[in-house]
């Protein structure tokens, strides 16, 4: 553990976790994402708004080059995870992605069972030597995404029969079990109903003590809720970049005004 | 490295071994994946070439050129000219004839035929030979009396001998050919007497008996095959499309509905020779239908054929967009007369190419062909249509079949090449669907 | 008249009928075709359809049931005095019908009276005119034959008439309706209403075909052959003088050897093939291997069936089976099961293709996120979610290669046995049909009815594997939809 004290919402530049500077994307012949710099911080939620097609979301997949699964999608810039370039041609994408977890808008359980769904990942990963190693990373990780109390007798159950609210539970549990360093999450309450939404952001905010966690979200309520730090994103560009508190009640780029008072939708 | 809790930093740019052998795992198994492409492709292309290479052969054949002297002494005592007295000349003679005239060739540019009786010189020419100089001499009388210039089928074996599949040692063993034969034909070719050219009888002559693998044709068999489709296409096609017409614009939605698109489903993964036993139940034996016919054989096929077309028609139907039925009915027209003026019309290109490819499949079919008859050996071109419909007549594929259970290895390539001509007829085929639907696709 | 002149009579009726009733309706409503209920051509139509539909479909009746009812008749009158020792009335019938057509032939060629023929000198005269009979002809059958004649004649002249008749009458009935008023449209479209529905009932109509004729006559066998003998027995040797053993275990040993080798080529190759095609294989190469794998299953399977036996047979023969000394037959259980199993490859690879391709996105995107390689994903994701979808892919091949023929025809050989040794010989179900169909012995004995109760047997196993194999697809495609 890092015995580095935290504060609420005073991080210092030391604990940055992810550097990006000057990130370009390109889906063919569309320029998505121009001139992005952000510094994300260790053990914090930041939130990054913006209205549809800004490219937070593709900002967000080439944070652990999902874009790479994507033939036309060509990434420029440099992106930094503890001061390594996760682009580098050393890098190999599965290891990157074990550090960088990753939870989708849609709830995507695997056609398995609870427990496979949460095991895959250690699994592939190698993480455990035993059997009841990996139930233990099973139930820590079902833990702290809060869905044991709820699915401990019926761990051999399909995880496809869950609730919207427990599937999503489930693939953050599953993403964690991998002890990621950073996770990712791509609009992780769009599918879901008022309460399980309420559910996922306790969770997230109790995740922060472990991960620093980068949720894509379109609710400002949902950023303002969660989050340390936002970022606002318009037409493929960082408008502004800072303390959640002071962009939602102090934004210094009158888009981003204009955004949070809704006139941009 | 169990380590939930212990993150020992762990650099990006160092790959740990765990990674390096997943990483060649996915090298092995994309690599897999490529092999079992490039199996399916190279089995394709070995079959192809196999296919080719042995039965490129058939399309030319050993001929031996000569001048013929028709001699009324021999062809016509009678000197009336009258086919039906000519008749009584049977092919002997005729042979004798042939004989005579290449063993005269022969000794006219001087060519030593040492140890060989004049009968020797005579047999490589085909025996069926004089059947053919027969044929043409009572089709026009008028040349008897005259030398005319004779190209006749060389015998198999010497054929086989210029194509390299027999070979002097081998004739040392086979009772049909002597290598002094052989000798001599190579003496022949380069005299020019012999020689190998284009053979127009391997397409359009009828078969030959088993012993006179030269003259072996296909002309019965695509006339035959032709027959089939026609027949195919005249049933298959208005059948088809009135059934995707009723069930997918009129069908209710009920029991009878529902057996029908059981049915169909079920007939298109019937094994194609239960077809056959269908074909001699109920078509021959119950109908009473002539055995062999092209008419048995069309009727199999089109049963056979009908789900592919019905399946097609259906998809082509279905892609018509509502809005187009919308617009007819909501200017009156009655609901036949939108199917038929728009939604048919619209259909069509992709109702043609499933149709072609329904024949193409048909065209190819074997087994229930056997069944219903077609193995007979049949040498007589069936008659002008509607009525040669019910003439005995022999199919492409089935005669391949054929000439592949004779013992002579000539027939092997003549069953390649029989092939060939298929494959081309199906890849024309084929290529008319593909342009059609090039041409006529259209995207909503 | 022939059948086929008729039809042309009746098609022509018709369209006169189109013309006339065309023109009637106009002049009914004195030109102005705006006060008829429907466009003229409806009219026509109406006439067109009445004058041809029900006398093609009377013809069509016709011309099946009149050679049964004078099988019937005329068999009526053969004695079992006049059928030889080991032949059957079938067969003897078979004789009538054969020198009835001989004799339409001499009279055909001018013959002065067919009827006065010697019965003695009748064989040959018939062999001059290309029709061979087995013995010489009795006068009782030669008599049976000229009463065959007689009245197939009568029964001609009786369809001619009968066809035209009812053509005129059709005609007239709907000439007789035509009335300004008379809605010629919605009556057309009811009977083209029928016809389809009568088009459609054809693949009903098959179906029931296939399955009483095969019920029928395998009933037949079993009367001849015990049943139990044919399920049971271990044992296929045909015999011409009768004895024989016709037991269906050797031939479905062969059939499910061949079907199994074949699969162990097509599965696996096909699997890879579609997963390198669905998840690797960039746009140029899925673009040219898909439609070439394609094309193996355009190939007729006589192709296949050549390429068995005059490559890949001798090959296995030379390169392998001989030299590791497990036999010298060139068709084998190896060649078919190969050549099929080539054969078979575009089935499972295009339909395993499209299930891996309905498998959704974000499944693989869960995969890739939490760090798992492209094969762990197909493995461990992909494969297990498409598994329903593929082992119905399976299955449906399994189906085509049991029912699969020209290839073991050609490549498996003949002999009917049940060993291990893949490099033997031996025979299949399908194999057994074709042969006891195609060879010489007489139809009604157990050795050829036998093919019916082999080709039962093959039909309810293909259906059986069809209907399970499209009912796992289709549930499959619900859990996606």
């Amino acid at each position: 553990m890092n015995d580095m004290t935290l504060t609420e919402r005073a991080v210092q530049a030391s604990d940055i976790k992810i550097e990006a500077r000057g990130v370009q994307v390109h889906y063919g012949a569309s320029h998505a994402l121009r001139d992005v710099d952000v510094d994300i911080l260790g053990k914090t939620v930041t939130a990054f708004i913006g209205p549809s097609g800004c490219g937070k979301s593709t900002f967000l997949r080439c944070l652990n080059r999902m874009n790479d699964t994507i033939d036309i999608c060509r990434v420029g810039g440099k992106i930094l995870l503890d001061g390594e370039d996760i682009y580098d041609r050393k890098v190999d994408p599965v290891q990157l992605r074990a550090k960088v977890g990753m939870v989708f808008q849609k709830p995507n359980p695997f056609p398995k069972s609870i427990f496979d769904n949460v095991a895959y990942g250690p699994k592939i990963h190698g993480l455990t030597r035993s059997r009841s190693e990996l139930e233990g990373i099973v139930e820590d990780s079902l833990r702290k995404a809060a869905l044991w109390n709820e699915v401990k007798d019926r761990l051999d159950a399909p995880g496809t029969g869950l609730s919207g609210g427990q599937q999503q539970r489930l693939c953050i549990a599953r993403a964690i079990a991998t002890s990621p360093e950073v996770l990712l999450m791509d609009e992780p309450c769009s599918a879901l109903d008022p309460i399980a939404t309420a559910q996922v952001e306790e969770l997230i905010d109790e995740l922060r003590a472990n991960f620093s966690v980068v949720i894509v979200t379109h609710s400002m309520q949902q950023a303002a809720r969660v989050s340390q730090r936002t970022a606002f994103f318009h037409l493929g560009s960082l408008v502004e970049y800072g303390e959640t508190g002071q962009i939602f009640t102090n934004p210094s780029d009158p888009r981003t005004e204009s955004y949070i008072t809704g006139r941009i939708g | 490295m169990t380590a939930q809790a212990a993150p020992t930093h762990r650099s990006l740019y160092r790959l740990d071994t765990r990674t390096k052998r997943r990483n060649a795992a996915e090298k092995r198994f994309r690599l897999y994946g490529l092999a079992a492409v490039g199996f399916g492709v190279l089995a394709l292309v070995v079959l192809l070439s196999s296919v080719l290479a042995q039965g490129v052969g058939a399309f030319r054949q050993t001929f031996v050129v000569m001048d013929v002297m028709l001699d009324e002494g021999v062809l016509d005592k009678s000197g009336t000219r009258d086919p039906e007295v000519m008749k009584k000349v049977t092919t002997i003679g005729y042979g004798k004839l042939l004989q005579t005239s290449l063993n005269a060739e022969l000794a006219e540019k001087g060519f030593a035929v040492e140890g060989m009786s004049a009968k020797d010189v005579g047999a490589l020419i085909s025996k069926e030979a004089p059947a053919q100089l027969r044929d043409r001499v009572l089709a026009d009388p008028d040349l008897v009396g005259q030398t005319i210039r004779f190209k006749a089928y060389a015998n198999g074996r010497i054929d086989g001998y210029f194509k390299g599949r027999v070979s002097l040692q081998s004739a040392e063993l086979d009772s049909n050919v002597t290598p002094e034969q052989l000798r001599l034909a190579d003496t022949l070719r380069a005299a020019g007497i012999m020689e190998l050219s284009f053979n127009p009888g391997f397409i359009f002559g009828p078969d030959a008996s088993e012993l006179r693998p030269e003259a072996a044709g296909l002309g019965v068999a695509i006339l035959g095959s032709a027959y089939m489709m026609l027949i195919v296409l005249a049933l298959a096609l208005p059948l088809g499309v009135a059934t995707s017409i009723y069930l997918e614009e009129f069908a209710p939605r009920n029991k009878w509905t529902d057996l029908i698109e059981v049915n169909i489903a079920n007939l298109a993964a019937v094994p194609s020779i239960v077809f056959g036993i269908l074909g001699l139940a109920v078509f021959i034996n119950f109908a009473g239908l002539p055995q062999s016919s092209p008419l048995v054989g069309g009727l199999v096929l089109t049963l056979m054929t009908l789900p592919t077309i019905i399946i097609a028609t259906r998809a082509a139907l279905k892609a018509v967009p509502p809005s187009i039925k919308d617009a007819a009915l909501g200017i009156g027209a009655s609901k036949m007369q939108t199917v038929f003026h728009h939604v048919l019309p619209l259909a069509m290109p992709g109702i043609l190419t499933g149709t072609i490819i329904g024949l193409a499949q048909a065209l190819g079919e074997t087994a229930p062909l056997l069944l219903i008859g077609m193995v007979a050996f049949v040498r007589e071109y069936p008659a002008a249509p509607p009525e040669g419909f019910g003439d005995p007549a022999a199919a492409l594929p089935v005669q391949v079949y054929n000439f592949t259970q004779r013992a002579d290895p000539a027939f092997i390539e003549r069953a390649s090449g029989a092939i060939i001509v298929l494959m081309v007829f199906l890849l024309a085929m084929n290529l008319l669907a593909i342009i059609l639907r090039r041409r006529f696709e259209r995207r909503w | 008249m022939t059948p086929g002149l008729l039809a042309l009579l009746v098609l022509a009726i018709a369209a006169a009928g189109f013309v006339i009733g065309r023109k009637r309706a106009l002049s009914a409503a004195s030109g102005d075709s705006r006060s008829l209920h429907s466009l003229p051509g409806y009219y026509g139509q109406s006439v067109a359809l009445f004058a041809a539909v029900p006398a093609l479909v009377f013809l069509a009746g016709w011309l099946v049931l009149q050679p049964l009812l004078i099988d019937m008749r005329v068999g009526a009158t053969i004695t079992p005095a006049d059928i030889p020792q080991g032949s059957s009335q079938s067969l003897v019938m078979s004789d009538v019908r054969r020198i009835a057509d001989g004799l339409d032939v001499l009279a055909a060629r001018g013959a002065p009276d067919t009827a006065s023929l010697d019965p003695a000198t009748l064989r040959s005269r018939l062999a001059e005119a290309g029709i061979a009979l087995g013995n010489d002809v009795k006068p009782a059958i030669f008599d049976a034959a000229t009463d065959y004649r007689a009245r197939a004649a009568k029964g001609r002249l009786a369809m001619t008439v009968a066809v035209i008749a009812l053509s005129a009458a059709g005609f007239a009935y709907a000439f007789s309706r035509i009335t300004p008023a008379f809605r010629a449209r919605n009556v057309v479209e009811r009977f083209i209403k029928a016809l389809l529905i009568g088009a459609s009932s054809v693949a009903i109509l098959t179906t029931l075909g296939i399955v009483l004729s095969l019920v029928f006559e395998t009933t037949h066998f079993f009367r001849l052959y015990p049943a139990r003998e044919f399920f049971l027995s271990l044992t296929w040797n045909p015999q011409f003088r009768g004895g024989s053993d016709l037991g269906i275990w050797p031939l479905l040993w062969g059939t499910l050897y061949v079907s199994f080798i074949a699969l162990l080529v097509a599965v696996p190759v096909g699997i890879f093939a579609a997963i390198y095609l669905a998840e690797y294989a960039g746009r140029k190469t899925r673009a040219t291997a898909k439609p070439l794998l394609e094309i193996l299953a355009g190939i007729p399977t006589i192709v296949y069936g050549l390429f068995a036996l005059i490559t890949v047979g001798p090959m296995l023969r030379d390169y392998l089976a001989q030299p590791l000394g497990l036999g010298s037959s060139s068709s084998s259980v190896m060649t078919a099961g190969l050549v099929m199993g080539i054969m078979l490859i575009p089935f499972v690879s295009s339909l395993s293709d499209d299930i891996i391709n309905a498998v959704p996105q974000a499944m693989r995107d869960g995969s890739y996120g939490l760090g798992a390689t492209q094969s762990e994903t197909v493995r461990q994701v992909i494969l297990p979610a498409a598994l329903p979808g593929i082992v119905g892919a399976v299955l449906l091949a399994a189906s085509r290669a049991i029912g699969e023929t020209m290839i073991v025809v050609m490549g498996a050989g003949a002999a009917a046995k049940m060993d291990l040794n893949p490099f033997e010989a031996m025979t299949t179900v399908t194999v057994k049909i074709v042969s006891q169909l195609t060879g010489d012995t007489e139809f009604a004995s157990p050795e050829t009815l036998v093919a019916f109760a082999l080709g039962l047997t093959l039909f309810v196993f293909t259906l059986g594997l069809n209907i399970l194999a499209l009912y796992i697809v289709r549930k499959y495609r619900e859990q996606y939809e």
